[in-house]
């Protein structure tokens, strides 16, 4: 056995916190920590720790601090949440839950599905929470609208358009995309009120998926969904929840599915189901992020290697992973390896992840612009050198009569204005006919890390205008306790 | 050996972070050596520097004094790997690229070559002088290449 840190966590009981140790025996990655009152919880992490520390000595980022805290330290971390001042980190993409309804009962649900309409935040506190994101983080500010099932409200269009007035850059709209395909209407009113993108749940390509999940066939609803999208020019990424026993056979589908969709579907974002079991053991039954980049390995004939995902810009090294790939003639060409280690990065975390987040949907790279689109121009350079040269020796690509320089043997990429595989064709295909896969692991009771959740970016907006960090926001103790949702008091304080 | 720079190449030098000593360096290499794209009238010069992470061109003229204007400098941080297809494949007509390989005397032609960086690889246009296999990029093409070094780096992280 051997220690790599110490980590401040929580007890899986009292939901106090408690000291514990990370460390490393056969190759795995461990998390113990003990209680005064409830013992010794011992938490597998990582079952390759090579695995584990490769992605943290890729992980680099510089970090800011939100705009002004909302609310004071006081109990200490985690039970001051709102966001206070010793948090760490600016927030990337705040989520307003403006329902708690939902039209699908599926088995693996995060939110909580039983309440009726009149518990629904009415504008006015909708109004507040978007407020609340304005003043706490800083801009550029990305919100995602989510539930419960968002769409179950008929005042949708108005949530976004207010979403807008009060200043929000991105918005985006988690939903399972049933009313958006059979209610045009509503749709042209949503994309009329300035949605940026859709977050489309997807979870197969098969029905045999959603029938396990929901008892309905949704996957000719789901293709209807991008079909309109790509009609309206709005961005999709498609998020499957993802389980063993359920659809984690068919992630390599998904991915084929989403890069025959480009631009239109921006990304895949998988989310292994998250579960608070009541012991550490129950806990190894979820899909762990390297499970997944296995799969997605093995189901991609090794065309998506676990190395070519790289830590996401998230809290730490293991909260999300990444991968950036060019989709060329049905192959894939990913850009991203954890080989290259970090990139040293000028801007902060929340920055550089809302960028890419605004990016994925405007389908260009926001920091490149002006992007021109390469041209004959740009790529015969003679004609570029006039500054310096004196006479512009005219660039004649695209009247070579004569040029009978065969493609086979030196593909000139100046030998026509569409060049072939080279560097332009690269920029153009990567401004259009690229998938960005990922995939976050949420921390549960037994899994918790202080270090990740006070550098925690995703922030819960509650209705009363506070803004929670993801992880604490459903964090729950082994009895189904939450810390935060659906609270309004906090547990395991002593006071 | 004097170097006359206007202000206006000077602060083109700033804003893309080159170090007038690095590119007189360049030059002088290149005066010494030969090593130069020259320019039919021999009144434009390109010299190529090559550092660890880095290739970077000057392009100059003589001036009647004996000294040197310097017109403009640009780099590129990938790597030319060679010529695609690995080696010099005559063609039936080759467009004359306009320049001519100093040392060599040689007229230069344009081929395509690899270039590679953060592991993708890719062929764009280059300049190559047919008898010392010498690669020049033009500054043209480095707009493209920049675009693209942007893109990988900007994907990766
Ligand atoms: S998670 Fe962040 S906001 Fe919440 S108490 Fe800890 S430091 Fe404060
Ligand atoms: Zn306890
Ligand atoms: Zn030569």
């Amino acid at each position: 056995m051997k220690q790599i840190s110490t980590v401040g966590s929580l007890c899986p009981e009292c939901l106090r916190t408690i000291e514990g140790i990370k460390f490393v025996e056969d190759g795995k990655v461990y998390i113990k920590k003990e209680c005064a009152e409830h013992g010794s919880f011992t938490t597998l992490i990582s079952k390759d720790v090579n695995h584990y520390l490769k992605m943290e000595e890729c992980f680099d980022v510089d970090r800011a601090r939100v705009k002004a805290p909302l609310t004071d330290v006081n109990k200490g971390c985690p039970y001051d949440c709102g966001i206070c001042p010793s948090h760490k980190q600016d927030t990337c993409l705040a989520i307003v839950e403006i329902t708690d309804r939902c039209d699908l009962g599926c088995t693996y649900c995060f939110a909580d599905s039983t309440s009726d309409a009149s518990n629904d935040p009415d504008m006015d506190t909708i109004r507040r929470m978007f407020e609340a994101v304005k003043s706490c983080s800083n801009e550029p500010t990305c919100v995602q609208i989510s539930g419960g099932e968002p769409t179950l409200r008929n005042d949708l269009p108005e949530i976004i358009k207010m979403a807008k007035e009060v200043g929000i850059s991105h918005v985006e709209l988690n939903t399972n995309g049933r009313r958006i395909a059979r209610d045009q209407d509503y749709f042209d009113r949503i994309k009329a009120a300035g949605i940026d993108a859709i977050y489309l749940g997807f979870d197969g390509v098969s029905d045999d998926v959603y029938l396990q999940r929901t008892g309905k066939k949704l996957f000719d609803i789901k293709a209807e969904v991008i079909n309109k999208c790509d009609k309206a020019g709005i961005g999709v990424v498609l998020v499957p929840l993802v389980a063993k026993n359920y659809n984690l056979h068919e992630v390599g589908k998904i991915i084929e599915f989403a890069s025959q969709k480009v631009p239109t579907v921006r990304g895949v974002h998988f989310q292994p189901v998250f579960y608070s079991g009541r012991s550490p053991a129950e806990m190894e039954g979820r899909t762990t992020i390297l499970e997944l980049l296995e799969e997605i390995e093995t189901q991609t004939d090794g065309q998506l290697k676990v190395e070519n995902f790289t830590p996401s810009l998230m809290p730490t090294a293991h909260c999300g992973a990444t991968c950036l790939t060019l989709i060329d003639n049905g192959n894939f060409i990913p850009l991203t390896n954890v080989s290259m280690g970090a990139v040293r990065s000028k801007s902060d975390v929340a920055n550089k992840t809302k960028k890419s987040i605004m990016g994925r949907w405007k389908g260009s790279t926001p920091d490149l612009q002006p992007v021109s689109k390469p041209s004959c121009h740009d790529l015969l350079s003679k004609a570029s050198l006039v500054n310096a040269s004196k006479s512009d020796v005219s660039s004649s690509c695209c009247e070579k009569p004569n040029n009978t320089i065969s493609i086979e043997t030196i593909p000139m990429e100046s030998s026509c204005c569409r060049s072939s595989g080279g560097w332009a064709d690269f920029i153009e295909m990567s401004m259009n006919k690229y998938l960005t896969i990922s995939t976050m692991a949420f921390q549960d009771v037994w899994s918790y890390e202080k270090e990740r959740v006070e550098n925690c970016c995703i922030h819960v907006v509650t209705q009363d205008g506070k803004l929670i960090p993801f992880c604490n926001y459903n964090l729950s103790n082994c009895n189904g306790d939450f810390l935060y949702r659906n609270k309004n008091k906090v547990i395991g304080m002593d006071d | 050996m004097t170097i006359n720079i206007s202000d206006e190449t000077n602060s083109l030098l700033k804003d893309n972070g080159f170090r007038i000593e690095e590119i007189q360096e360049i030059i002088e290499s290149a005066e010494s050596s030969g090593n130069k794209l020259k320019d039919a009238d021999g009144e434009v010069f390109i010299a190529r520097g090559d550092s660890d992470n880095l290739t970077t061109y000057a392009v100059y003229s003589p001036l009647a004094n004996g000294a040197f204007e310097l017109k403009s400098a640009y780099a590129h941080k990938m790597k030319v790997a060679g010529l695609t297809g690995g080696s010099f494949g005559e063609v039936e007509y080759d467009d004359e690229s306009g320049w001519t390989c100093h040392k060599c005397n040689e007229e230069a032609v344009d081929r395509n070559v690899d270039m590679f960086y953060l592991d993708v690889s890719r062929p764009g246009p280059g300049i190559v002088c047919p008898k010392c296999g010498d690669i020049y990029i033009t500054q043209g093409v480095t707009k493209t290449l920049k675009t693209a070094e942007s893109i990988l780096e900007e994907k990766r992280a």
